[in-house]
């Protein structure tokens, strides 16, 4: 516990009041101290199921446990009490937000048994969030590269967590209202959006992510060994369950290694798409999330990935860093690593001449055909080949003839050419477009 | 709360090992022998993104290590920070090695990091890292920071005959980060690895490559919309005079792009000495690409333009044809030979003669009645013509310098 901020549960020693009278006349008796906690924290919304073990010292009858959470981002709706033993014996009656006093409730219980029992709290908490994130360095020739993923737990919940069970959950969920604002609001005011808060989470399934195993009370110090990340799928999500315990205090990130991949084959490849990437050829690295490729044991999850390459000194460069977006199994991962001054492209246009004159009946000219003559030219100042990949954006009635030329969509004509080492490749092409009365659609042709 | 050292050592980056073997993240201790700088790197290559590698001996324990990474008043990516081990001691691989990192040999690295904890509010990072023994490591710390910038100068010293120049390249890295780097290695990515002293808040300029005695050609080009007006007289525009040097391996260059930057011009004076002729902003140069160096204008080449002829034949309804001869008027004063080059914007003459238009002018030069010879004459693309005329020396003497009359007829065609 920090002084900013406390999650407690107190023991009320006056068994005999009324749910309506705990207002000011409550003593603490024990504050008992968390034996486990297991957060799993998602990172398509600021949500995170908190499950901590704590044992109270029950006696036979009314008990009532107060549970505060000052200065916390606590969904106080989510909060959730159950016995882990003597559960035939023990019922939770009924849970009060004393209005006069927030964050806080009291559970009133009733026990037939006697004793210390192991409790689970359950509840939702906001501003504990994770991200992935990525490096990749590749060999000085890029033709192989290395890539490490991390995860990074962030903790502005303001609450400390410490040994904690960690799982992250990658996919998106559905949530109707934000566990901060429900947070903020408290439940007094929002008991009716609480509420619907419940029942999609209940339609959902999201709590029951929360719910698929019980976890081992931890009691030792971390292990002084990396924490391997177990990847398990879950319906449209995947858990990664960090093994062993992570402290996060409050304030504090924490970044994990995920995975460790080496010798991935890639390709480099080169794409002028000036609408999409600007005027220059971006070059890619291109790579796959299979086994092939030495990954594909489960999806990427959103993150930046740092790329650097080996300078060939004993050093690295800093090519740049580009997010990437979810990438499935077997799906294609394309990072964008900039501009290269060692391939350059030139685009000309050569020549216009304008034919298939129509006039109208002003003899004004209506119709006409334009074709144009365009020259590309790619020179390869490195010493391997380069592919390189043109889209051409050419709107309006079209009619094409190049070698080679394919359509991307109704608009674009792409080219893929492959340029040898320290050469260089020119070629033209012409386009009719068809203008004014000429121009019957909105379609390239190639012919 | 964590003790900080950053009221002695600031500004700096500092790197101290904590033995915690049993310490809580939020409750360190710093030990105060910080590993002193081994080896420094300043990767240049990347022009938006400068990338500092730096290597000191961390002294590893068995176990668990906390290794503190913080610095203030340095602007450095948290997220680009990289920690590698140099001198990874190697094992074989045994059964338990599942979470260990496998090298393609088959051997398993002795040191890994665990984690990485970021304290809240601070610009500093704790490594756990975990040491199979006891070990001295060497470990390169690499990471992207941001006010250490780079830029290209270029000092170009032609020749008295201006046929040839030595062009220095220079990089100047500017260091405002705050971070004094001390003696370390400067890459631009291209060229030598320097070897110098990096100081907070300095700058220092490196001679990164000298290309002797690079042919060029000293070029005057007339472009009748691009070029300057000439005050009260409508008919004239001023001769661009430029240096042009070719980036590729015949003329000794080609060895890489020529970065863009300021080129300040010199020509040796004949006499020992050197002139300051100018100065222009080359641009970006791939290999085999040419470089136009701005040198000013020519006051000795005198070039007058006029429209000679103008007709407009009908072909149907609203379409026609123009035939327009353009006619260049062109006195050499200088005592030395020079190629004039003609430059027209078909575009912009159509629109001239024929008002302006949304479409590409279609245009041909029509032999009759063109008095360049049809080689010197280039299509450079769809809307230019280039033409290169050769220019006699002014005559010596008192003998006065005899102007030069071309015409070229050109055709705009299917204009409505």
């Amino acid at each position: 516990m920090n002084a900013r901020s406390y999650l407690c549960a107190a023991i009320v020693a006056l068994a005999a009041l009324a749910p309506g009278s705990f207002a000011g006349n409550l003593d603490l008796s024990t504050v008992p101290p968390r034996e486990g906690v297991q957060l799993t924290i998602y990172n398509s919304e600021d949500i995170t199921l908190v499950r901590e073990v704590r044992s109270l010292s029950l006696k036979k009858g009314a008990n009532h446990i107060q549970y505060s959470w000052a200065n916390t981002l606590i969904d106080p709706s989510s909060v959730e009490i159950r016995p882990l033993e003597h559960a035939d014996e023990i019922e939770v009656l009924d849970a009060t937000f004393p209005g006069d006093r927030p964050q806080q409730l009291v559970w009133n219980i009733d026990s037939k048994t006697e004793g210390q029992v192991k409790f689970q709290v359950t509840y939702f908490t906001s501003g504990l969030s994770w991200a992935a994130d990525y490096v990749l360095i590749a060999n000085k020739d890029e033709t192989e590269l290395s890539l490490d993923g991390f995860v990074q737990i962030t903790n502005n919940s303001g609450e400390d967590y410490g040994n904690a069970q960690v799982r992250l959950v990658v996919g998106v969920i559905n949530l109707v209202e934000k566990i901060q604002d429900l947070a903020r609001r408290g439940l007094i005011t929002e008991q009716a959006a609480a509420d619907a808060l419940e029942r999609r989470k209940s339609e959902e399934g999201l709590t029951a992510l929360g719910y698929v195993a019980g976890f081992a009370v931890k009691d030792a110090e971390a292990a002084n060994k990396p924490a391997e990340i177990i990847k398990e799928g879950l319906s449209e999500y995947f858990i990664y369950t960090i093994d062993g315990y992570q402290s996060i205090p409050n304030g504090w990130s924490k970044r994990l290694a995920s995975f460790h991949a080496r010798q991935v084959s890639f390709d480099v490849l080169y794409r002028l798409r000036p609408e999409q990437y600007g005027a220059r050829p971006a070059r890619f690295f291109m790579l796959k999330n299979d086994e092939e490729h030495k990954l594909g044991t489960t999806p990427l999850p959103d993150g930046v990935m740092q790329v650097f390459r080996d300078n060939g000194r004993d050093g690295l460069s800093f090519l740049g860093r580009q997010s990437v977006k979810y990438v499935p199994v077997k799906s294609d991962i394309e990072l964008n690593v900039g501009a290269d001054d060692e391939v350059v492209e030139e685009l000309k246009q050569m020549s216009v001449e304008r034919s298939s004159f129509s006039f109208d009946r002003h003899q004004l000219v209506d119709g006409w055909d334009e074709t144009r003559l365009l020259r590309y030219e790619i020179r390869n100042y490195k010493g391997k080949p380069v592919r390189m990949e043109i889209r051409k954006i050419i709107p309006g009635d079209i009619e094409l003839s190049a070698e080679d030329a394919r359509l991307f969509d109704y608009q674009t004509v792409e080219f893929a050419r492959e340029v040898k080492p320290h050469d260089k490749l020119a070629w033209e092409f012409k386009y009719t477009q068809h203008l004014g009365k000429n121009a019957r659609q909105n379609t390239i042709r190639v012919r | 709360m964590r003790h900080s050292l950053t009221a002695t050592w600031t500004p700096f980056l500092c790197a101290a090992i904590v033995f915690a073997l049993t310490a809580s993240a939020s409750a360190r201790i710093k030990l105060t022998t910080l590993p002193v700088r081994e080896r420094v790197e300043i990767q240049l290559d990347n022009p938006s993104a400068t990338l500092v590698e730096e290597e000191r001996i961390v002294t590893l324990l068995a176990g668990s290590n906390q290794v503190d990474f913080s610095w203030a008043n340095a602007a450095i990516d948290k997220a680009t920070i990289q920690f590698r081990v140099v001198n990874m001691p190697l094992r074989p691989k045994t059964p338990e090695d599942a979470a260990s990192i496998l090298r393609p040999d088959g051997t398993v690295e002795m040191i890994q990091v665990i984690s990485v904890a970021y304290p809240p509010n601070e610009n500093s990072l704790v490594w756990e890292v975990f040491s199979e023994k006891p070990f001295a490591a060497r470990v390169r710390i690499s990471y992207v920071i941001s006010n250490i910038t780079r830029s290209f100068d270029y000092r170009a010293v032609a020749d008295h005959d201006e046929t040839a120049l030595t062009l220095s390249n220079y990089i100047r890295l500017a260091n405002v980060s705050s971070e004094d780097f001390g003696p370390s290695a400067v890459w631009a990515g291209f060229g030598d690895v320097f070897q110098r002293e990096i100081g907070a808040n300095e700058a220092k300029q490196m001679l990164a490559w000298k290309f002797p005695a690079v042919p060029i050609r000293k070029t005057y080009t007339f472009d009748w919309y691009r070029g300057q007006v000439v005050p009260s007289e409508p008919d004239q525009r001023y001769v661009a005079m430029r240096y042009v040097l070719v980036n590729d391996k015949a003329r000794g260059m080609g060895l890489f792009p020529l970065q863009g930057g300021k080129v300040r011009i010199f020509q040796n004076d004949g006499r020992g000495g050197e002139a300051f002729t100018g100065e222009d902003w080359a641009k970006l140069t791939p290999i085999d690409d040419e470089m136009k160096l701005y040198l000013g204008l020519a006051r000795d080449v005198v070039v007058r333009r006029k429209i000679a002829r103008n007709d407009r034949h009908v072909i149907a309804g609203n379409l026609f044809d123009q035939d327009v001869v353009l006619e260049y008027r062109i006195e050499n004063y200088k005592d030395s030979p020079a190629v004039l080059d003609l430059l027209e914007d078909m575009n912009r003459l159509r629109d001239d003669l024929c008002g302006a238009k949304d479409h590409d002018a279609q245009w041909q030069i029509v032999p009759e009645g063109t008095t360049v010879q049809a080689d010197r004459i280039e299509r450079k693309d769809s809307r230019t013509f280039e033409a290169h005329l050769p220019l006699d020396a002014a005559p010596k003497g008192e003998t006065k310098v005899a102007p030069v009359i071309v015409a070229i007829h050109l055709q705009l065609k299917n204009e409505w």
